[in-house]
């Protein structure tokens, strides 16, 4: 080997080659064969005689000598590293210079005896500094003959002071001299001479590293400096501990920047406003549930605490965002919806540009409201999570509904979350945490979502399958009690994440105000915070409620899009699109409400949510009894959520940051608050949509989210890379796509999403952007992707769920755990979320164009005949055609149909269609899986979002959950598997095995058209049955 | 130390002495050792004196005798690095067409001062060859013999003026090389003298 090395490292040199009769041969070593033997180019005979040089008659081209033959072989100043690759790298280098490098031997210094210590002590004993100077000069002289022409009186530069006895000249002396004490008498001065004389060495005084010192100093140093979010944050909860609660901020704040970067100014605002707020309004972690209701209602009561705190506009802003997301849950139904639009108007803009539109908004709370104006900083943080936020106002309203619709555990959860946020909202309005906490509080999330859980599973089911109008009534009851027990448990997830809750009621209200100044700009801002408030809801699902905003928002954007269809059923109330409500009894229930919400959202909605706002406190009460309506309205604002999407997804950024923490905090109020108040903000408009999607979630709420999810993350383009991110890209954006549309995003869209979908929101996210993408996606059809990444949602809604889980359900905590595990709760939440608001803007523009979401998704959306065909078809079908349909029409819808078409060969609306008509419980099932896949699909959607990813995985997890609530256990598995999409269609196959058992038939019709395609719609059989089997 | 007979194993690092059946003497460190075909590598000092550089001897066992292991080395060999092949077969490749080059140069009878001028210009400018007693510098100046500056002919510009100057430094410098000889020749005798 080392023959083979040293060989080679010498080919190319000359060398004098001895064979055994004594005869050299010298050439250019060209090359050496196995036997050694020994190859020489231009070779020639060496005579005796030192030749000049061979004749070219003389060499020979190449000889091959037998190693038998050859006696020695010279080869004569050789660089042995002439070859080596690595020659300059640093090992390379020190290992010749240190091994190699002969010419310097290092040998120790030998002075001799003569100068041994005599010298070298007399040097250091020299104490004389230097020569003096006449020594020079006379040493000069003397050794070179120069003449120094030095004068010490320096005339050849100055004039020699001449001094008399006039008064002029005694004066200036004296002033002088005084001048001079002045000068040396000062600080500066001392500090200065200090410098120069102590006895401490340069390096000591200037270089020398202390780290103690430093420590010290970087806490004042830190104006100037660049603070991260987290530490902003931290300083921010100082303050705001300082001047409120710390705790809660600190906490909140804490969360929030660890989920996101660029959300964390957001958020680390809203945690300052949080805190701000905090010390009015958050005394009572109820009250940020109620919060949100205290917009509404009594938002003076947490305004004011806002107000009192008018310095902290920028930090309050932040933390009102988080609160919105929690609002967004809470405000849901009414406020959402009107801050919705004026947010969208508003905030819109300042979603665009989230730096600026914070402090538009900021300004304009303040501006319009004493405590608006701190809603108004939070709306631009919270843009997004404001849009959040509405939705889970909606889902608080139809919230039950939402949460039957989510699909049992999830979407209780959900529910419960965007309850909370809620809750707080109307809480804090009712300041009350007593008014709204009670309803909210009354039932802790857990509680709530566990019964809203297994009733809205199976109410879900019901409706989904086609008891719809029952099935719808008992939803919008459930929802309605849901609604109060979501309350009731936002008020929880309020105490729990009570910066949350606040946010969110401070959104709202700030929202309302915004709403109505900006009413048209909002329109047109509408979109983009749709986006955003997508994103919100998503962000807010992260928090403690992620999980519900997530659903929330999947359901707003679903119920945007479905809203008409499947949501209002079960918001029956909210029944804003009136495909759903003639297509199922419920959604025609939920279509009244909607409709008229709707309107009012839309145009009047940002009054309504103004006056809302204003009436914080009493809107909540009306909300959480109006739940309905506030599905309605959510219905309505989801049109505007889609726009709000974008924005949405810029509020994600704000979940995003609190993401993680909410997960890990899950249900902890701190992250998800945070989350939730920024989201409630900006997410004002945005909640608009959440609000629909609320509305339509409570119907048709899970099915109908999922489609309109996966609708929306069809729209987004990105969401593909998402998903690929986010879930390890196996299925490339099929990957994210399913985890974006699944309840993941929900979660995902928590905090840490919800940074992401701020960076992404900005670009990607603005309506435009998401709605264009989301066509790519839906005519790309992400569905195989979507479908792996449906199964990735599935284990992103896991992760999201956890926070969600630990709030509503240990079994989902452990689903989401088990989702967690396969992906990163952060990576799944941010993915969630900004797949949520890339759907949701979809969702909701559809929404927004059409009471339903339908309408506008169709239009916006390029697939949009895939989706209006679907969107039609399920409306006329039957409430569970309209949940499909819902679905379809939604974000989710429009991927399902997607889903559907590319699984079945039948045109995206033919499978709406055929859903529809195959079963209304297999449609359900379908629509289920098609959540799952719509939620892959926002996945894909979402690839620019990673939020979304979360989203859609979010999504999944609801449906899971639903499947859970109805066979939990089996969901869990399907969660596992989840992470990867084949995981996921395992997931809902074996989800959908319980349900399956209790509706074969579902299950079978949602296979086949799942089948067809692709494994995500295998996925969705899977999971249909699991909806069926829950519903 | 016994001499080790054929066969036995050399370890790298180790200093050994042996002598050719042609009578020279060799000495080095083991680089390495090849048993099949009995070949020995040895690094020596370089026979020019550079200290970067080094002398590799390859020996066939077979025909060396008195074979002394010096001193042994019981340290493992340092890792080997990899080569650059490529570098390896574009030296392998200039070398031989140098060589190649200046054997059709002497066969085309260039004076030994024609010869070291063109090894001169070689060195800066790669771009040279012979036309029969001609030096051809980058196809633009032809240094005729006697190779003086005065020779160099060509198109006036840089170029010329560059060969000019190159031409012009290799004589300066045999010529002050030459006086340096003989001053040292001088100075050493000098030396003897004094000395004795």
């Amino acid at each position: 080997m080392r023959m083979v090395h040293v060989l080679t490292s010498v080919v190319g040199t000359k060398c004098e080659l001895k064979v055994r009769n004594g005869v050299v041969y010298e050439g250019v070593f060209k090359t050496y064969g196995p036997e050694c033997e020994l190859v020489l180019d231009a070779a020639h005979r060496k005579g005796p005689e030192p030749v000049v040089g061979p004749r070219h008659e003389d060499i020979v081209e190449s000889i091959i000598f037998k190693a038998s033959d050859v006696v020695v072989v010279q080869f004569k100043d050789i660089d042995l590293n002439y070859a080596k690759k690595d020659n300059f790298t640093d090992s390379a280098v020190s290992a010749r210079l240190n091994g190699e490098h002969k010419e310097k031997d290092l040998k120790p210094w030998d002075g001799g005896e003569q100068h041994g210590s005599d010298s070298l002590e007399s040097l250091d004993a020299d104490m004389s500094n230097g020569w003096d100077p006449n020594d020079m000069f006379r040493f000069n002289e003397e050794t070179y003959g120069v003449k120094s022409t030095y004068d010490s009186s320096l005339s050849s530069y100055t004039v020699p002071l001449e001094r008399d006895n006039s008064e002029e000249f005694l004066k200036r002396e004296a002033r002088a001299t005084q001048l001079a004490e002045e000068i040396e008498a000062s600080a500066t001065y001392k500090a200065r001479v200090a410098l120069e004389n102590d006895l401490r060495s340069e390096e000591e005084k200037f270089t020398a590293v202390v780290r103690a010192e430093r420590e010290s100093h970087t806490p004042s140093g830190r104006e100037n400096k660049y603070v991260p979010p987290g530490q902003r944050n931290k300083e921010g909860l100082s303050w705001g501990a300082g001047r409120q609660n710390s705790p809660r901020m600190v906490q909140s704040n804490n969360n929030v920047p660890s989920t996101r970067p660029g959300p964390h100014d957001y958020s680390l605002s809203s945690a300052a406003d949080r805190v701000l707020n905090g010390g009015a309004t958050w005394p009572s972690p109820c009250p940020s549930p109620s919060r949100p209701p205290s917009r509404y209602q009594s938002g003076s009561t947490s305004l004011p605490p806002r107000a009192t705190t008018p310095t902290r506009p920028s930090s309050r802003p932040p933390s009102r965002p988080t609160r919105p997301p929690s609002h967004p849950s809470v405000h849901g139904s009414s406020a959402p919806v009107s801050t919705m639009p004026k947010r969208m108007s508003t905030e819109g803009p300042l979603r665009m540009s989230p730096k600026t539109q914070r402090t538009p908004r900021a300004h304009r709370l303040s501006s319009s409201r004493g405590g608006i104006p701190s809603g108004v900083d939070f709306i631009p943080h919270s843009a997004p999570v404001d849009a959040s936020i509405p939705p889970p106002a909606h889902s608080s309203m139809s919230g039950g509904t939402w949460s039957s619709v989510v699909s049992g555990g999830e979407q209780h959860s959900d529910l419960s979350l965007t309850h909370r946020p809620r809750s707080p909202k109307q809480t804090t309005l009712g300041s009350s945490p007593a008014g709204s906490c009670p309803q909210v509080g009354t039932t802790p999330i857990d509680p709530v979502a566990v019964p809203v859980s297994p009733t809205t599973a199976s109410l879900a089911s019901n409706q989904a399958i086609t008891p719809s109008t029952e099935a719808k009534e008992s939803r919008v009851q459930e929802t309605r009690q849901m609604s109060p027990v979501a309350n009731k448990e936002i008020v929880k997830p309020v105490d729990t994440s009570p910066s949350i809750g606040r946010p969110v009621n401070k959104g709202p209200p700030a929202m309302g105000l915004d709403h109505r100044k900006q009413i048209d700009n909002l329109k047109e801002f509408s979109v983009v915070f749709r986006v955003s408030t997508s994103v919100a809801y998503t962000c807010l699902i992260v928090h403690s409620s992620l999980v519900f905003t997530s659903n929330f928002i999947w359901l707003g954007e679903t119920l945007d899009t479905n809203n008409t269809a499947s949501y209002r059923p079960p918001g029956s109330s909210s029944s804003p699109s009136s495909p759903s409500s003639s297509a199922s009894p419920a959604s025609v229930l939920c279509p009244a409400p909607e409709y008229k919400r709707g309107p009012e959202v839309t145009s009047q909605g940002v009054q309504t949510t103004g006056p809302g706002s204003k009436l914080d406190g009493q809107e909540d009460k009306e909300e959480k009894k109006d739940s309905v309506q506030e599905q309605v309205r959510k219905s309505t604002l989801n049109p505007n959520a889609k726009e709000f999407n974008p924005r949405t997804f810029c509020t994600q950024p704000k979940p995003a940051t609190t993401p993680t923490p909410p997960r890990p905090q899950g249900q902890p109020s701190p992250s998800v608050v945070v989350p939730q108040p920024p989201t409630v903000y900006s997410q004002t408009v945005c909640f608009p949509q959440m609000y629909p999607l609320t509305p339509v979630s409570p119907g048709v709420q899970v099915p109908h989210m999922t489609v309109s999810q996966t609708k929306p993350y069809r729209a987004v383009p990105s969401m593909p890379q998402q998903r690929q991110d986010q879930h390890h890209s196996q299925g490339t954006p099929t990957m994210m796509h399913p985890a974006s549309a699944t309840g993941p995003s929900i979660v995902a869209s928590s905090p840490a999403y919800s940074a992401q979908y701020f960076t992404c929101s900005p670009q990607q996210f603005t309506s435009q952007t998401l709605v264009q993408q989301m066509p790519h996606y839906q005519s790309q059809h992400v569905f195989s992707s979507v479908m792996q990444g449906s199964a990735r949602m599935m284990a992103p809604p896991t992760h999201g769920q956890p926070s969600l889980v630990s709030s509503s359900t240990t079994q989902y905590a452990e689903q989401t755990h088990a989702m967690y595990g396969k992906c990163p709760p952060a990576l799944s939440v941010s993915k969630l979320l900004p797949m949520s608001p890339g759907p949701i803007p979809q969702s909701y523009s559809h929404p927004s164009a059409t009471l339903h979401a339908q309408h506008p998704q169709p239009s916006a959306t390029p697939t949009g005949q895939q989706q209006q065909g679907q969107h039609a078809g399920s409306h006329p079908a039957p409430s569970p055609v309209q949940h499909q349909a819902a679905q379809a029409l939604h974000l989710g819808t429009p991927s399902q149909q997607q889903m559907y078409s590319a699984l079945t060969p039948t045109p995206p609306s033919m499978n709406p269609g055929p859903n529809t008509q195959s079963t209304q419980a297999s449609f359900p099932s379908a629509q289920q899986a098609v959540y799952i896949h719509t939620q892959q699909v926002q996945h894909g959607y979402n690839p620019s979002h990673m939020a979304h990813v979360q989203q859609v995985s979010c999504r999944l997890p609801h449906v899971l959950f639903t499947a859970k609530a109805h066979l939990q256990s089996g969901v869990v598995p399907s969660h596992h598997t989840t992470p990867s999409h084949p995981p996921m269609m395992l997931m809902a196959t074996q989800p959908p095995g319980g349900p399956q058992h209790s509706l074969p038939q579902s299950a079978l019709p949602p296979i086949p058209v799942s089948s067809t395609a692709h494994f995500s719609y295998m996925a969705h059989p899977s999971v249909q049955p699991h909806h069926q089997q829950q519903l | 130390m016994a001499a080790p007979g054929p066969g036995e194993y050399f370890s790298v690092g180790s200093h050994v002495s042996c002598l050719t059946c042609l009578g020279q003497r060799l000495q080095g460190e083991v680089v390495a050792f090849d048993y099949q075909s009995k070949m020995l590598t040895l690094k020596c000092a370089s026979s020019s004196g550079k200290p970067n550089l080094c002398d590799v001897i390859l020996i066939n066992l077979a025909y060396v005798s008195d074979v002394e292991i010096i001193n042994d080395r019981t340290e493992t060999p340092p890792p080997l690095a990899s080569l650059n092949v490529s570098k390896l077969a574009t030296r392998a490749r200039m070398e031989k067409e140098d060589k190649l080059s200046q054997a059709y140069a002497i066969s085309a009878g260039v004076s030994v001062e024609g010869q070291q001028l063109f090894q001169t210009i070689h060195k800066t400018i790669k771009d040279c060859k012979w036309q029969e007693k001609n030096i051809v510098v980058m196809d633009d100046v032809i240094i005729s013999p006697p190779y003086q500056v005065e020779n160099c002919k060509g198109k006036e510009g840089s170029a010329l003026s560059h060969v000019r100057k190159i031409v012009e430094k290799h004589f300066r410098d045999v010529e002050s090389q030459k006086s340096l000889q003989r001053s040292q020749a001088q100075q050493t005798q000098k030396d003897s003298a004094l000395s004795s």
